[in-house]
C-alpha cells in the first residue's frame, strides 16, 4: 500500500516535471509574452466582430454565445476550461480549419480575428488600444488563461 | 452508383498497397472471438452490452503506470478533421478494427502497434453530404463463420450496409451487389412513400449489431428539436442475413393498420408522422434468440400536437424474435413523448438471481438517470413500475399524457429531475439566494404534488422573451445517461453508468418562422432569434462542398437581429445546480440497490478558481457531460468529460481506473483532449491494452492505446518494491 502511494507520487512528480518544461511555450514552441488579460484586442474590433458572429456564427452557437444541444458555448465556464493554458492561435486555428462548420473557409482572416475579439469581449476580457493580429503566429504569442495572472491587467 | 464503387475499390486497393499489408492472427482461426480471449469482438464488448472483458492484468495496483502504448490520429481519414471521434473499435486476433475521419473510412491497425494493415473509404458525394449523422459513427460490426470467412460491416453516413473482407479490407462480392446493401431501398416515410435515395432522410451512427449470422441494423433522422415537418422518415429496425445481405425482416417502430398499437397514433396520425428511429445500441441474447430495440423520439422532439396519444413504439424497448422480428413485449417508457428522452443506451442483459431467484433480466440505463429492470423473456418488470401523475400542459393543440411510468426500485442513479430549492446551488447563501431568484423565471411546481418539484416529465411551454422562459427539466435531452451508455459485470450482476447531474434544461417552443414547418410550434423562445438546431458534425461530411466550389448558402429563417435569450441558469458563471455535476454509480441487480455513487471528473477550473469561492473546502463536484465505460475483472474504467487545468498535472483530462466493488478511484492516467468516444479492452501476445477515442476543443480525433510498460523500472531509494 505504502509503496503504491510512493509511485503515485512519483508519476505526479513527472507530470508536474513535464508540464513545467513547456510552460511559457505553445504547442510550437515560441515564447507567450502576453496574456488575454492585458487587453489585446480593441473594442472596434469586437464590434466588428459581433456582426460577423451574428451572421455566421450565431445560428449555431447562439446569439449570447451560449451554445445549444449540439454546439459548444462560447462563453463560459466550459468555453474558458476547453482553451485555458492555450493560445489565440489555437483558437483560430480551430477556427479556420473547421469553421463555419458548413462552409469552412469562408471566412477572411480578418473575420475570424474579429469573431475572437467579440468572444474575447463576451468572456469579459479587457479591451485595449490595439486589435488582434490576424497571422497565427503573432496570435500564437498571446495566451488564453482563465485565471488574471498577478500584475497583469484589469 | 458503379463508377463510384469502382472509385472505392481503387482507392482501396492503392492504399491497401502502399501500407505493405501484413495480415495474421485472423485467418484460419476456429473459436468464436470473444472476450474471454482478451478480444472485443462487438462495441459493447459481447453482443449484451455489458462492455465487460475479464483480463486483470492492468490493476489497482499498476493502473498509475500506465504509458502509451501508440496513437491513431484520423485527420487524415477524409477531407478535414474530425473534432467529435466516438467510436470504439473492435479487436479480434491480433487485428483493431474502427471507423474515424469525415468520411467514415474505416481501418484494420495492428493492435500491439497501431500500424496501418488496410484502409476502406466509401465517397458519397451528396448522398453522404445530405445525411442527418455525419461523423465517422461509433464503429463497426465483424463476423466470421469460423473457417477463413471474416467480414466487416459498417454503416455509411449515407446509410449503406457495406460488407468488407476482413483480411484485406475489400468489399465482399457475395454480399448485396459487390458488398453493398442499400440500406434506403424499403425506407418510407407518409403512407408506405418510398423516401428519395440520394435526399431521403436517415442513417445511422450506431453499429450493426451480428448475432447467429443476423446483421440488425437501427435507423435514426436528423435532431427532432426544429424540423420541417412532422410526417418524417419513419423509424425502422432490419435483420439481414450476413452471408448474402438478403433483408430477413423488417420491424416497424410506428405500427401500421393492423399491427397491435397503431391506435396509439390517434386520428390515422401513424400515417402523418415518423422519426421513432432505433439510433442507439441494439443488443441481443444469441440463445433466446430475442433482440432488444432501444426506441427514440417521434417527430418532433418537444411537439407533439400533430399525433394525438400514446404514440408506440416512441420511448419504448422493444423485444422482438431474432428470426422473425415479431415483437415478443414492449414497454414505453414515456407516453406520448415531448421531452426528447429517447432510449439513448444500448439495453444490458444479465443473468442474476434476484432475492434468491434466477432472473433473466434486461436493464436499461436512461436519460431520466432510472434504471428500467425487465424479466427480458416476458417483459415483466422485476420490481413494479407505477403510473404516476405529472404536471399538465397548455400549448395549443398538444396532447399529454397525465401520467408517466416511474420504477420504484432501484432508486434513481442521478437526478430525474431538479429538486427545488434543495438541489440548487449553495456554496455560499448567496448564491442559493440569487438560484432562487433565477428559477422564477422559468416553470417549475413547488410543493409535493409532482415528483422532482414538477420538473420531471414538466411540459413544456410557449416561452417567452418577456415572461416564463422555459420549462424547468434535469433528466431529458442531455441529462443522466446518453448514447455511450452504461456495462456490467455478468458475474455479479453489478450495473455501471455515469450519468449527467447538471443538465439544467429550459424547454420551451414557439412558432417557427412562417413557411419553415408544418408543424405550429419548435423549439424555441417567442421574441427570441429562431434557431436551427442541428446533429453534431452536420456540414463536415469529407464531400461537402468547400468554399471555392460551393453554391451560395441555403437561406436560413432566421431574425438575427433580435436579442439572445437572457439565461439564468447559472449564478456567478457557475451550474444553478448544486454539484455533484457527474457521478459513476453502480446498481447491484441482486437486491436493486445502489452499490456506490460517486463524483466523476475533476472539478471544473470554474468552481476550483472562482474568486467567490476562495477559502471554502468543496469536495469533488464531478463533471458533466456524458462518457462510456469499460468493465474489467476488477477496475470499472472511464475518462473524464471535460477538460481541466490544474497545478498538478497542467492541462488534460483524466482517464480514470475504479475499484468495481467499492467506487474507490485507485489510478488515473492524462489524456490530451476529454474522451469522446468509449474505452475498450483487448490483449495481444501476453499484454493487455485499455483504448480510448479523444477529441474535443482544439483537439481532433484519436485513438489512443496505453499498456504496462514492458520494463519495470528499478526501484529507488525512496521506494520499495511490493
Amino acid at each position: 500500500m505504502r509503496s503504491r502511494t510512493l509511485l503515485v507520487g512519483v508519476a505526479v512528480t513527472m507530470l508536474v516535471v513535464i508540464a513545467r518544461t513547456t510552460e511559457g511555450q505553445d504547442a510550437s514552441g515560441a515564447p507567450s509574452t502576453k496574456t488575454v488579460w492585458s487587453g489585446v484586442y480593441s473594442a472596434a474590433q469586437a464590434d466588428r466582430g459581433a456582426g460577423v458572429y451574428t451572421q455566421h456564427c450565431a445560428n449555431c452557437h447562439g446569439a449570447g454565445l451560449e451554445g445549444a444541444d449540439m454546439s459548444p458555448a462560447l462563453a463560459g465556464a466550459g468555453f474558458m476550461a476547453n482553451w485555458n493554458d492555450l493560445t489565440l492561435g489555437d483558437l483560430f486555428e480551430r477556427i479556420r480549419i473547421s469553421m463555419p462548420a458548413d462552409r469552412p473557409g469562408s471566412l477572411s482572416r480578418q473575420q475570424m480575428a474579429d469573431v475572437i475579439a467579440h468572444m474575447l469581449r463576451a468572456n469579459r476580457f479587457p479591451a485595449g488600444a490595439t486589435e488582434l493580429p490576424i497571422e497565427t503566429p503573432a496570435l500564437r504569442t498571446l495566451k488564453f488563461v482563465t485565471v488574471q495572472p498577478t500584475g497583469e491587467g484589469r | 452508383m458503379t463508377r463510384r464503387l469502382f472509385r472505392s475499390i481503387l482507392f482501396s486497393t492503392a492504399l491497401v498497397g502502399a501500407v505493405a499489408l501484413v495480415v495474421h492472427g485472423v485467418s484460419g482461426q476456429s473459436a468464436a472471438p470473444s472476450t474471454k480471449n482478451g478480444e472485443w469482438p462487438h462495441y459493447t464488448g459481447d453482443a449484451r452490452g455489458t462492455r465487460y472483458s475479464p483480463l486483470d492484468q492492468i490493476t489497482a495496483a499498476n493502473f498509475n503506470r500506465l504509458e502509451v502504448a501508440w496513437r491513431f490520429k484520423t485527420d487524415n481519414l477524409g477531407s478535414r478533421p474530425e473534432f467529435k471521434l466516438e467510436g470504439t473499435p473492435l479487436m479480434i486476433g491480433g487485428t483493431l478494427y474502427a471507423t474515424a475521419g469525415t468520411r467514415r473510412s474505416v481501418v484494420a491497425l495492428d493492435a500491439k502497434s497501431g500500424e496501418l494493415r488496410w484502409v476502406h473509404a466509401f465517397p458519397e458525394g451528396t448522398r453522404g453530404a445530405n445525411a442527418p449523422r455525419q461523423l465517422s459513427g461509433r464503429g463497426l460490426s465483424y463476423w466470421s463463420d469460423g473457417r477463413g470467412d471474416a467480414r466487416i460491416l459498417y454503416v455509411t453516413p449515407g446509410y449503406r450496409l457495406i460488407a468488407l473482407n476482413a483480411k484485406t479490407g475489400q468489399p465482399v462480392q457475395g454480399f448485396g451487389k459487390n458488398g453493398i446493401v442499400d440500406l434506403k431501398v424499403g425506407v418510407v416515410f407518409g403512407n408506405e412513400q418510398q423516401i428519395d435515395l440520394e435526399t431521403g432522410e436517415i442513417g445511422l451512427h450506431s453499429t450493426p449489431t451480428i448475432v447467429r449470422d443476423v446483421v440488425l441494423i437501427g435507423s435514426s433522422m436528423k435532431e427532432g428539436m426544429t424540423v420541417t415537418t412532422h410526417n418524417n422518415t419513419k423509424g425502422l429496425a432490419r435483420a439481414f442475413d450476413v452471408r448474402t445481405g438478403k433483408l430477413l425482416w423488417t420491424f416497424n417502430t410506428i405500427p401500421r393498420p393492423g399491427e397491435l398499437g397503431n391506435d396509439t397514433w390517434q386520428n390515422n396520425s401513424w400515417a402523418i408522422n415518423g422519426n421513432t428511429g432505433v439510433w442507439s445500441q441494439i443488443t441481443a441474447d444469441e440463445e433466446l434468440g430475442l433482440v432488444y430495440l432501444p426506441v427514440e423520439s417521434p417527430t418532433s422532439d418537444y411537439y407533439g400536437g400533430k399525433r394525438p396519444g400514446n404514440n408506440l413504439y416512441g420511448e419504448s424497448l422493444v423485444c422482438v424474435d431474432l428470426k422473425t422480428g415479431k415483437r415478443k413485449w414492449h414497454f414505453q417508457l414515456v407516453h406520448h413523448p415531448i421531452w426528447d428522452h429517447d432510449v439513448s443506451s444500448a439495453p444490458i442483459l444479465l443473468d442474476v438471481t434476484v432475492d434468491g431467484k434466477p432472473r433473466k433480466l434486461v436493464a436499461l440505463p436512461s436519460k431520466q438517470a432510472y434504471l428500467y429492470v425487465f424479466d427480458r423473456v416476458t417483459g415483466e418488470p422485476v420490481w413494479p413500475i407505477n403510473e404516476v401523475a405529472v404536471p399538465p400542459g397548455d400549448v395549443p393543440g398538444e396532447w399529454y399524457s397525465p401520467t408517466q411510468p416511474i420504477p420504484s426500485k432501484p432508486a434513481a442513479y442521478g437526478r430525474p429531475g431538479l429538486r427545488i430549492p434543495e438541489e440548487l446551488i449553495d456554496f455560499t447563501p448567496e448564491m442559493r439566494a440569487q438560484a432562487l431568484e433565477n428559477v422564477k423565471h422559468y416553470k417549475w411546481w413547488p410543493g409535493d404534488k409532482y415528483l422532482y418539484s414538477g420538473t420531471l416529465y414538466n411540459p413544456p411551454i410557449v416561452g417567452n422573451v418577456k415572461g416564463l422562459l422555459g420549462a424547468i427539466n434535469l433528466g431529458n435531452a442531455s441529462g443522466g445517461t446518453n448514447w455511450p451508455g452504461g456495462g456490467a459485470d455478468p458475474e455479479t450482476g453489478v450495473v455501471y453508468a455515469q450519468a449527467n447531474l447538471a443538465s439544467f434544461a429550459s424547454e420551451s417552443v414557439a412558432p417557427p418562422p412562417a413557411g419553415f414547418s408544418d408543424i405550429p410550434y419548435q423549439a424555441g423562445v417567442v421574441g427570441a432569434p429562431f434557431r436551427l438546431r442541428e446533429a453534431a458534425g452536420t456540414g463536415t461530411y469529407a464531400d461537402v462542398p468547400r468554399r471555392r466550389e460551393a453554391a451560395a448558402p441555403a437561406p436560413r429563417p432566421a431574425a438575427a437581429a433580435a436579442e439572445p435569450v437572457q439565461s439564468f441558469s447559472t449564478v456567478d458563471g457557475l451550474s444553478i445546480v448544486k454539484p455533484p455535476y457527474g457521478v459513476l454509480s453502480a446498481i447491484d441487480l441482486k437486491r436493486g440497490d445502489l452499490l456506490f455513487q460517486v463524483p466523476h471528473g475533476d472539478t471544473p477550473d470554474v468552481v476550483r478558481n472562482h474568486a467567490k469561492l476562495k477559502g471554502l473546502t468543496i469536495p469533488k463536484t464531478g463533471q458533466g457531460g456524458s462518457v462510456g465505460l469499460v468493465v474489467t475483472k476488477s477496475l470499472v474504467i472511464l475518462g473524464d468529460p471535460q477538460v481541466t487545468t490544474t497545478p498538478e498535472r497542467g492541462r488534460g483530462a483524466m482517464l480514470r481506473a475504479y475499484d468495481k466493488t467499492t467506487g474507490k478511484e485507485v489510478g488515473a492516467v492524462l489524456m490530451p483532449a476529454p474522451q469522446s468516444g468509449s474505452p475498450m479492452t483487448y490483449m495481444v501476445d501476453g499484454k493487455q491494452y485499455i483504448l480510448v477515442a479523444v477529441s474535443g476543443g482544439n483537439y481532433s480525433g484519436e485513438y489512443i492505446s496505453f499498456a504496462l510498460p514492458d520494463v519495470r523500472e528499478a526501484p529507488t531509494s525512496s521506494s520499495t518494491q511490493q
